[in-house]
Parts: structure tokens; sequence; C-alpha cells
């Protein structure tokens, strides 16, 4: 399966377009994390555990829209696009969407 | 007995500030040099946030779509100095530095996936931040002030 954000890519040809494809997540980690990310708020620095927070949303949401156009015969999506929405403290919707198409070497 | 409590809770704020001078100082002065050096280790990767792949070559890879996230939490002091800021107006360069951080940091890490995956060009690169402190929900328990971010950005290989 290709991703890409863009709505074409030179030397392939869309062959035809399978419609949208999506997938969402909201996900939190647990408790302990939250108390490390206070802890962390005093001294500053990367917060691990919130970036892997959505480093696995975002997985798993592209995960889920790849399985839609899996179901729908595409080999590519393009125009990738994703939002984030806030649900409440420490947790985190993912929002990822893009357009299901089969795509062909432009020979 | 009040001028014990007054001077605890001074002694704790001085502590908090100075851990956040000396510790989120050194922090911070430790992730731009990362920075630094890791833009330079990439410097041959080609990064534009056009859509339309620049100077993209007949052969290699097909196109992939590569993510970065990053967040970076503030610290007391940074904290300190924005609440002071807001009295009276104006740039907020304690978090306008944590954005850069968090906004760096996600772009490399796409560009390191890139070239570690045999591309040497990224193309239609989109930021984007996430609120996982809840500052927009009416949550009471509000988490920590932190700048986070995600990145989206196509890789290609560039002839």
């Amino acid at each position: 399966m290709i991703l890409v954000n863009t709505e074409t890519i030179p030397g392939f040809r869309i062959a035809s377009v399978k419609g949208l494809v999506q997938g969402n997540t909201v996900r939190a980690k647990h408790a302990g994390r939250d108390i490390a990310a206070s802890f962390k708020n005093l001294v500053g620095g990367e917060l691990k555990g919130y970036t892997e927070l959505l480093t696995e949303s975002r997985r798993q949401a592209v995960e889920r829209m790849t399985a839609q156009a899996e179901q729908l015969g595409a080999n590519a999506i393009v125009n990738v696009r994703f939002t984030t929405s806030a649900v409440t403290a420490g947790a985190a919707e993912l929002y990822a969407y893009g357009t299901a198409v089969v795509l062909e070497r432009a020979s | 007995m009040d001028n014990f409590e007054l001077l605890f809770g001074l002694g704790f704020v001085a502590v908090m500030l100075g851990l956040g001078f000396f510790v989120g100082g050194a922090t911070e002065r430790a992730h731009f040099k990362r920075l630094d050096q890791r833009e330079q280790l990439t410097r041959d990767i080609f990064v534009t946030q056009l859509k339309s792949f620049p100077g993209i070559g007949d052969s290699g890879p097909s196109p992939q779509a590569f993510f970065g996230e990053a967040i970076i939490a503030s610290d007391y002091l940074k904290n300190f100095v924005g609440k002071l800021r807001k009295l009276f107006g104006g740039e907020m360069r304690s978090y306008q530095k944590l954005l850069e951080r968090a906004r760096r940091e996600a772009l490399l890490r796409i560009v390191e996936q890139a070239k570690e995956a045999g591309y040497n060009a990224v193309c239609n690169v989109r930021f984007q931040s996430a609120d996982i402190g809840g500052n927009n929900t009416t949550a009471a328990n509000k988490a920590a002030v932190m700048a986070p971010i995600l990145a989206i950005g196509t890789a290609y290989v560039r002839g």
C-alpha cells in the first residue's frame, strides 16, 4: 500500500478512484504516565510517554484507514490528511483520512 | 508558624524556579545542540512543502508518506515567565522556543525515517498541533503545559 499526502504521484497514473477511506482512534496513557508528565513539566524536556501516545494513535488510525482501502481493492491512498481533537486531558483523538485509488505505473 | 509556612512556600518556589533555570535551561540547550547536529547530518535530504515533487527521478522506490510526532514539555520557570508575560503582554519567547523545538524535532523524525528508507527528498511537509493537555476542553485537571506537534511529508527519490 502506497501512502502519500499529495494528490498525484509523478510516474504513476490513477486508474480508478475508490473513494474516501478513514480511520480514527481515541487513546490514553495510564495514570502513571500522566503523573510522570506533570513532574516533567517542572524541569522541561520531551514528554516521551505522550509522544508514544501520538505515534500509537497515528499508527492505529492509519492501519484502520489502510484496512478500508484494502477492502475496496485499492493499492494506494493519496492526499492523506490527519486531524486531532481534544477529548479530555491526557487523551487524544487522531483521525486519518485519504482517498483510496488504484495506481498504475505510467509507461 | 505563619512565617515558617511563608518561608517554606517561598523556598519551594525558589527551588522550582532554580530547577527550571538550571535543569530546564540545560535540557533546552542540549536539545538545540542535538537538533543542529542532526540537521547537519541530514543536510543532503531536500525538503520542501511543495506538492509537486520537484526534481523527481524516474527510478527508485515509489513515494511514501512518513509521519513525525514530538511533544516537548515546558518547565516551571517557563510557566512562571509565561504568567508574568501575560500581565504585560508581548512575545512569549519561552513558549516560542518550545514550539520551535517540537517542530524541528518532528520534521527531523520524518527526514531521518526517509533517509533510512533510501529516499533523498521530502515534499508536501505539513505541520499540525494536537491538544493532549486538554486546554480546549472543560476538563478540570488540565495536564502539563506542552507543545505537541504532528508532521507529515511525502518522501521520494530526487533524480
